[in-house]
């Protein structure tokens, strides 16, 4: 069985349904332990309200700060990579060794293949046109693109950088 | 000067690699996990150590804040994992109170001669006084009910209780400071006589 300060308690904290409510409310009125108590209780909660929060050094907020940067600075290198920049390199090979081929397999003359003994295939190789070759053309492009990657990668950490900051 | 935003803007803008929003939130919350810190530590520097602790923790697992909890609750479940596995690591000795019997029953609430008499001191003096008499548990669930504006079922999610044994453990922490608080002013009454 609740005791009556358990009972007040509970009132005061307004964990009462609204019928307990009204019983409690009508026996403060009534009965004179009952009201006593609640003004005791009343004023003690009043009290407890008024406990004061501790203030930490005023340095706090930066040390919780600098101890944060301090554990991202120590993440590894191999940790901060961005992975879209992983994800697009592999692609780019990818497709790059996939293109390779297709022009590979486009220039094979498929047609010494039904020759009965003449192993000699003819393969097309491109003319050789010093400056404006395809391979020449295609090594161009291959470097501006890697040249693009490093540069974007750049770009991106420093944002990154500049975002920790 | 304190950000306005929400807990959540501010959860959110840290997220998207805002550090100065997380810097906010810190100053916001810095006071009660603080004070929360206090009551397990006792010393200055240890809650200073335990409240950095649970702020780089809760940084680094902000990304699994999902929001159903207030952040407030979800921060102090971590204060109070990182102070008992502080204290048990410290291996701080605290007096059990968990006997009845070791308390001093007081039959009558100080007379308002005995308050008179210290007068010159605050109430919230040896209010703060008698908490820290209190078991951590105790002090704990007093500051999150009264300061950290936390309601029971907040408070036991974020000590992993049912909400019913807050209630009672509430109800007891009560009466056991309560009584702390009357043996303090009625100590320092007798001492002024």
């Amino acid at each position: 069985m609740n005791s009556i300060e358990e009972i007040l308690w509970n009132y005061i904290d307004g964990n009462c349904t609204p019928e307990e409510q009204n019983i409690i409310k009508r026996l403060i009125a009534e009965d004179e332990a009952y009201r006593l108590k609640y003004q005791e209780l009343l004023s003690l909660d009043k009290e407890f309200s008024a406990i004061e929060l501790d203030e930490p050094s005023m340095a706090f907020t930066y040390n919780v700060m600098e101890a944060i940067r301090t554990e991202n600075a120590m993440v590894p290198l191999k940790a901060r990579i961005n992975k879209k920049i992983i994800i697009g390199i592999t692609i780019f090979f990818a497709v790059t060794l996939v293109a390779m081929l297709v022009m590979v397999f486009a220039n094979v003359n498929w047609s010494a293949v039904s020759a009965p003994v003449n192993l000699t295939y003819s393969i097309k190789m491109p003319s050789i046109d010093p400056g404006k070759t395809k391979i020449a053309v295609e090594g161009f492009v291959f470097f501006d693109v890697i040249l693009a990657l490093y540069l974007l990668d750049g770009y991106l950490r420093k944002k990154a950088s500049a975002r920790q900051a | 000067m304190q950000s306005k935003l929400s807990d959540t803007e501010l959860i959110e803008q840290t997220l998207a690699g805002n550090q100065a929003a997380y810097a906010d939130l810190v100053k916001r919350h810095q006071r009660f996990v603080f004070t929360l810190a206090m009551r397990f530590a006792k010393s200055r520097e240890d809650a200073e150590e335990i409240a950095q602790d649970c702020f780089i923790k809760a940084y680094r697992s902000l990304a699994s804040f999902q929001g159903q909890a207030k952040f407030s609750t979800w921060l102090y479940s971590i204060v109070y994992t990182t102070a008992m596995t502080f204290l048990r690591k410290k291996r701080v000795a605290t007096d059990s109170i968990d006997d009845e019997n070791t308390f001093i029953q007081l039959e009558n609430r100080p007379s308002g001669n005995d308050i008179n008499n210290v007068e010159n001191k605050s109430r919230s003096f040896y209010l703060n006084q008698a908490i820290g008499q209190l078991l951590p548990d105790d002090a704990a669930i007093i500051t999150m009910f009264y300061k950290g504006e936390q309601s029971l079922e907040e408070i036991a999610q974020a000590l992993g209780m049912e909400a019913n044994t807050v209630k009672v453990k509430l109800f007891r922490a009560r009466q056991r400071l309560k009584e702390k608080l009357e043996r303090n002013l009625k100590h320092e009454a007798k001492e002024l006589i």
